[in-house]
């Protein structure tokens, strides 16, 4: 397992009571991993904690990255031994260009460009329009992301979390952002989903799902949706989407009026 | 004129803001060429349509640098004010005429590589005719040792529909002392845009800029915008001024400004007043440190926070 999370338990900043309780789950390598969830589940404050943020610290249990405790590791750390995290809404640092920014994170100097280059395309960015451009705000919403994705790729890192990286695109290009996802995945780094979408989500080879806080269940994203609806008391829309996609064609009928069932009965 | 004999190092120092030294050195570039080493003339390179005139006086130079009406120049008019010695007084009167429809972009360097206990002052008139694109920049350079004391003060006049962009950066080096005071015309239906930047590096560096803006045209625009950082025990003064005096103006100021470590203070003050009904003046100022995001943002590209910050200085800065 890359990343594993025994007993995560993050408090408010006062401590007066928690935002995730006691969570464990572990993450394939080379796998897209989604963490959902409906809005103040807790996904995007887990998320911060797994990359250190300082905000973000847990009170119980342990993160381990590749065995190793990565718990008491500060960001950079963290960063160093691979994990990295693309923001929602990346900060816009006027006055940096596209290929400064892009090339932050990239250890070997020496390929530097080459690899900025290839970040660029892996993201469907024609560098020669985008290299020398400054970060400012003749960038879109979605140029931007695509960049602070270009900038995690091009570190190489082993995990990247995605804090909800589709989050006010048009829906024209979040099946473009799919396939990046995808593409990440082929050059071997584990994808570690922060989504309240499912559609997002069905990019997805595991799922956690969190609610208010607690951690429901880990599984596979099709099984993991069946449970989030019917948390939600979604029965149709559940069957309407689940059953809808081909690689979901897994579940039944009964299977999901079971699990139904066995929410209403909690 | 080729091959004169100029220091070197007051030239040297462009490098650090990425400008190719050979452009400012006569017999090579296209553009016209004014070089100035203490009190004299090292260098002066006319091209048709820019008059270049220049006058020795005890402590420096007379010029005048003429754009001839409807002159469009594709290469910069190069300006170089330096001093190789440790101590001295320099003083440059000049005066810069852009005439009716002309456009250039003036690339000014100043440079004191050995101040100890230099003084550079400047009285500087700019008028800008009618229709005019007009770009200045102007880099700085005065040593390690925080010992120029720097006294620049320029009167400009913006004519008509034109476009006046002023960019002065003090970024590299030390400080030392700073005193800057511009004062900016703006004519019916022109633009000014007007950047600075400066950082003070150490605690005997100083810098105060008092920029003022003018808007005494209807339809005039402008925006000024002053960023600074102050480290180690440096010191920054940012007074940026806009008055709106006709109908229609528009203008921003904005300040921003770091504070790095203990001991360096940063001042910001946006002052706008608007005396006609039909006038918009705007301000925002910022003073601290960078948001904490940001620092994040970039430490989960590996960085430690100490390369963040550089990172960000450079930024904002535009190093």
């Amino acid at each position: 397992m890359l990343l594993e999370l025994k007993g995560v338990t993050i408090p408010t900043f006062d401590q007066k009571c928690n935002i995730v309780n006691n969570i464990s789950f572990s993450v394939k390598e080379k796998s897209i991993h989604s963490i959902i969830g409906p809005n103040g589940s807790g996904k995007s404050t887990l998320a911060y904690s797994i990359m250190g943020l300082p905000t973000y610290k847990i009170s119980k249990g342990q993160i381990l990255f590749d065995g190793q405790d990565i718990t008491n590791m500060n960001i950079t750390e963290r960063a160093k031994l691979g994990i990295t995290l693309a923001w929602q809404e990346p900060a816009r640092i006027d006055g940096l260009t596209v290929f400064k920014y892009v090339s932050l994170g990239i250890k070997d100097k020496s390929n530097q460009k080459e690899n900025v280059i290839k970040a660029l395309k892996t993201v469907n960015l024609e560098p020669e329009r985008y290299l020398n451009r400054y970060i400012d705000e003749t960038l879109s919403g979605g140029e931007r992301k695509r960049i602070e994705l270009a900038a995690t790729i091009a570190m190489k890192p082993r995990l990247i979390i995605l804090d909800e990286p589709t989050a006010g695109l048009d829906l024209i290009v979040i099946e473009d952002f799919l396939n990046i996802f995808n593409r990440i995945k082929e050059l071997n780094m584990t994808i570690l989903l922060i989504t309240h979408r499912e559609d997002i989500g069905m990019v997805s080879d595991y799922a956690t799902l969190l609610w208010r806080g607690d951690e429901i269940i880990t599984s596979t994203f099709p099984e993991v949706m069946i449970r989030y609806c019917a948390k939600a008391g979604l029965k149709e829309y559940c069957k309407r989407t689940v059953f809808q996609g081909e690689k979901t064609g897994c579940f039944d009928s009964d299977y999901i009026d079971r699990i139904f069932r066995e929410e209403e009965s909690k | 004129m080729s091959n004169i004999e100029y220091p070197k190092e007051i030239l040297k120092s462009l490098e650090e803001y990425n400008i190719n030294i050979k452009d400012f050195l006569p017999g090579h570039g296209k553009g016209a060429k004014l070089l100035l080493d203490f009190n004299k003339i090292k260098g002066m390179e006319e091209i048709e349509g820019v008059i270049l005139k220049g006058k020795e006086i005890q402590n420096g130079i007379i010029a005048d640098i003429i754009i001839k009406e409807g002159v469009k120049l594709e290469d910069p008019v190069h300006l170089c004010f330096g001093v190789n010695k440790e101590t001295g007084v320099q003083e440059i009167f000049p005066r810069i005429i852009a005439e009716d429809n002309s456009e250039v972009t003036i690339q000014a360097h100043c440079s004191f590589p050995n101040a100890t206990g230099l003084i550079h002052k400047m009285y500087s008139h700019f008028y800008i005719g009618k229709n005019c694109k007009f770009n200045y920049t102007e880099t700085h350079y005065h040593g390690e040792k925080s010992g120029a004391i720097v006294a620049p003060v320029a009167q400009i006049y913006i004519g008509e529909n034109s476009i006046f962009e002023n960019n002065f950066t003090l970024t590299r080096g030390t400080v030392g002392k700073v005193k800057i005071l511009l004062d900016i015309y703006a004519m019916k239906d022109s633009t000014i845009r007007s950047t600075v930047k400066a950082f003070g590096r150490t605690k005997n560096d100083s810098v105060r800029i008092r920029d003022s803006i003018f808007l005494e045209g209807e339809n005039a625009r402008s925006v000024l915008k002053m960023k600074a950082a102050a480290q180690n025990g440096g010191e920054v003064l940012m007074y940026g001024v806009t008055e709106g005096n006709a109908p229609k103006c528009n203008g921003h100021v904005e300040c921003n400004e770091i504070v790095l470590g203990r001991g360096s203070i940063c001042r910001a003050r946006p002052f706008i007043r608007a005396t006609d009904p039909e006038a918009s003046v705007s301000h925002e100022a910022s003073l601290g440190r960078f948001p904490q995001k940001w620092l994040d943002e970039l430490k989960a590209k590996g960085l430690t926070e100490e390369e963040a910050i550089q990172i960000l200085i450079e930024a904002m800065l535009g190093e």
